[in-house]
């Protein structure tokens, strides 16, 4: 065990990854020499070669149409985005090419599309988008989002490994701000929801960035015993951890930094209001950002996240139902 | 904008196409209440079949013009509102479609919060917790917003109650409280009264051997109710003294045989969908007709028109194996005809000229029949060119 940061444990995955599977290639925009637009590859060049860690033209749909070819011919490809937002410039590669791969031809496509995602850095709107919404509409592709330096290694290594296109939301608020016990070498993170809070009054629903908001939050509910679920994969969903949850807390507040219409908290709302809905003692109550771009101001995009205390209202509020 | 331009006028609805009233059962708004577009205001009534007034805008309602019980004509002003905009007020302002960032903020809004007070209705896990063990809701003390009843306070009364007699040594029936009957059990009872203190009520019954008509279902894939329809429709060409209303010393003889059905709501009630201008249909026609009336009377969307204007009306409730009934006529008709189960039963025939027993489907017909419009002869004659119709 070592303390990493959530972007060391990254950045160690992928080394073991290289090191393990030769059939790993990086590709992105400046990943070489440069080491990435947040230096999560700094050093993989050197140390592997630029035939393995390749810098590409600054073309998204070059990256992931590349990807796919090489995944074709026995690759396992991991692309890098400089911001998840850029990944709309590769959309079609991703969705129609690669998700629909298997269906149409009976041929796997085990590429990772790697997106720094999320707000809180002053990104402004190019820069902080959280778009996993999009690819869980999208048939055919894996969506995980890791919460923790732990899981974040354990779910990339999960993703190369996996014969699916997986898209792979590592958030850049927690890039140097969250730090965890990693265990060494190789290993491979379930793909399932983890309680990371242990409550019984209500359950928290969230992941990525906001399940550090949503344990702040619960943290200072003193008053009752708020659970708090990392659902860690959106694709595949761990229904049935949401509705255990469900059944042992009966109120239920789901999370996203995603914009409110159609985030992933609205698919699990929905799917606790089609099959919990027997154990439910209240709203299915969601917390998200506002449907608006995320603003380039402090103040204003502080505003627009759900932060720990909106989080922390909507409990209480709901909890006095 | 003057405050003229916003009230409006809430007006009886038409309730269907012939329907000139409608009375009011009750009003689900008070005067200073708030209503969205399209919230009901109040349940309307025109024989039994219910409908809601919606609201027309969103605004507060001002007055209620109107008694419960009041029975009015289609188009008056029953109560008035003041809408928050005029009406027509062209295009909505951008705000409607703001980022619904505001809708998560909000606070969790049920929507009884607008107007029952939410200690009437409880949420799921607190109704199947009550009954899984054995809370009485009406005796738990909310702890909630408004009183609301939660799922802690459900399962701190089932510790207190947990000394007591177990839940398995109580009747697994538990009475309902006692308490005024529904609208649609107390129309039922003023009809039924009605009609046999009217009425000169008698029933007159015969067996029809159900061979012919077991065959033909099987051929044409119906139940035998439109099989029966069709052989009473043709038979009630010739006996037009039973398709007619008697209303006092009014007799009138109808040329169409507009077909009522019972149709049983379950423990609610039933109503009487009627099969307008059935002398028209075929078997087949009929049992889409009837089956389509049923749906829509089980799933309470049938229109008053649908059902108005029954000149006979047929029953069939033998599904449970009851084999004779004496139904009450639907008034002012003057006869209905009841079927019940079909059993097989020993039976005298006639086979190569030698008489012998054989097993047979057998079906009592009952006729209810009004002795003030018609004599015995009638009915009998009746029964029996309708039991020559079925079995050949």
């Amino acid at each position: 065990m070592t303390e990493l940061t959530y972007l060391e444990a990254i950045s160690d995955a992928l080394r073991v990854a290289l090191a393990t599977d030769e059939r790993v290639v990086l590709l992105g925009e400046d990943i070489g020499a440069f080491g990435g637009a947040f230096k999560v590859t700094a050093g993989l060049q050197r140390e592997f070669g630029a035939q393995r860690v390749i810098d590409t033209p600054i073309s998204e749909e070059a990256i992931i149409g590349g990807a796919v070819g090489a995944a074709i011919v026995g690759m396992r490809p991991v692309c890098e985005m400089q911001f998840a937002d850029f990944v709309a410039c590769g959309f079609d590669q991703l969705v129609n090419v690669a998700g629909k791969l298997h269906w149409r031809l009976g041929l796997a496509a085990p590429i990772v599309v790697r997106l720094p995602s999320g707000g809180g850095v002053s990104g402004g709107p190019f820069h902080s988008q959280s778009p996993e919404a999009w690819f869980m509409h999208a048939p055919g592709l894996k969506v995980f989002a890791p919460s923790s330096a732990h899981d974040a290694k354990g779910l990339l290594l999960a993703a190369i490994a996996d014969p699916n296109p997986v898209v792979f939301l590592e958030h850049k608020y927690l890039y140097r701000r969250v730090r965890g016990e990693v265990p060494e070498g190789a290993y491979e993170t379930p793909q399932t929801a983890q309680t990371v809070r242990e409550g019984d009054d209500l359950v928290v629903i969230a992941y990525g960035a906001m399940v550090h908001a949503a344990v702040a939050a619960a943290a200072e509910i003193e008053e009752a015993s708020v659970r708090v679920l990392d659902l860690r994969t959106l694709v595949p969903l761990d229904e049935r951890a949401i509705l255990d949850a469900v059944r042992d807390c009966a109120k239920v507040v789901v999370v996203d930094e995603a914009n409110y219409t159609c985030a992933p908290g609205a698919q699990v709302a929905s799917l606790i209001a089609q099959y919990g809905y027997g154990d439910l003692d209240g709203p299915v109550v969601r917390v998200a950002t506002p449907d608006a771009p995320i603003p380039f101001a402090p103040a204003l995009e502080r505003a627009a996240l759900p932060g720990s205390d909106r989080i922390r209202d909507a409990c209480r509020e709901l909890l006095a139902y | 904008m003057a405050g003229g331009e916003r009230l409006l006028e809430i007006v009886m609805p038409q309730l269907g196409i012939t329907v000139t009233e409608g009375t009011l059962v009750g009003w689900h708004k008070q005067p200073g209440d708030r209503v969205e577009p399209d919230e009901a205001i109040c349940d309307v009534s025109s024989d039994k079949v219910d409908s809601e007034v919606p609201a027309p805008a969103a605004g507060r309602i001002t007055e209620l013009i109107v008694a419960v019980g009041e029975t009015v004509e289609v188009g008056t002003v029953i109560a008035m509102m003041e809408a928050d905009q005029a009406p027509a007020q062209g295009v909505p302002s951008p705000v409607a479609v703001a980022p619904g960032g505001e809708r998560d903020a909000a606070p969790p809004a049920p929507r009884d919060a607008a107007g029952r007070g939410s200690a009437e209705r409880h949420s799921p896990v607190v109704v199947r917790l009550a009954a899984e063990l054995g809370v009485a809701l009406e005796r738990v003390v909310g702890s909630g917003r408004d009183g609301r009843v939660r799922r802690e306070d459900v399962l701190a009364a089932a510790e207190q109650t947990a000394p007591a007699p177990a839940p398995a040594e109580e009747s697994v029936y538990t009475p309902p409280p006692p308490g005024a009957l529904s609208r649609m059990r107390r129309s039922i009872g003023e009809h039924m009264k009605r009609s046999l203190s009217t009425a000169a009520t008698v029933t007159s019954w015969i067996e029809v051997d159900f061979s012919a008509v077991e065959a033909r279902r099987r051929e044409l894939g119906v139940t035998a109710l439109p099989i029966v329809a069709a052989a009473t429709i043709e038979t009630l060409a010739q006996f037009g003294e039973l398709n007619a209303w008697l209303e006092g010393e009014r007799y009138t003889r109808h040329t169409e045989v507009n077909l009522g059905i019972a149709v049983s709501l379950g423990t609610e009630g039933l109503i009487v969908p009627v099969v307008r201008a059935a002398q028209t249909l075929g078997v087949t026609e009929l049992a889409e007709r009837i089956a389509d009336l049923a749906a829509r009377a089980r799933a309470g969307t049938l229109s008053p028109d649908e059902v108005r204007d029954g000149t006979f009306t047929l029953t069939n409730p033998g599904q449970f194996g009851t084999f004779m009934a004496t139904p009450v006529i639907n008034q002012p008709q003057v006869a209905i005809l009841d079927t019940e189960a079909i059993v097989r039963r020993p039976v005298v025939v006639t086979a190569d000229g030698a008489e012998t027993i054989a097993i047979r489907p057998i079906c009592v017909l009952g006729l209810s029949w009004d002795h003030r419009a018609l004599d015995g002869v009638v009915a009998a004659r009746f029964l029996a060119a309708l039991r020559e119709r079925l079995q050949s």
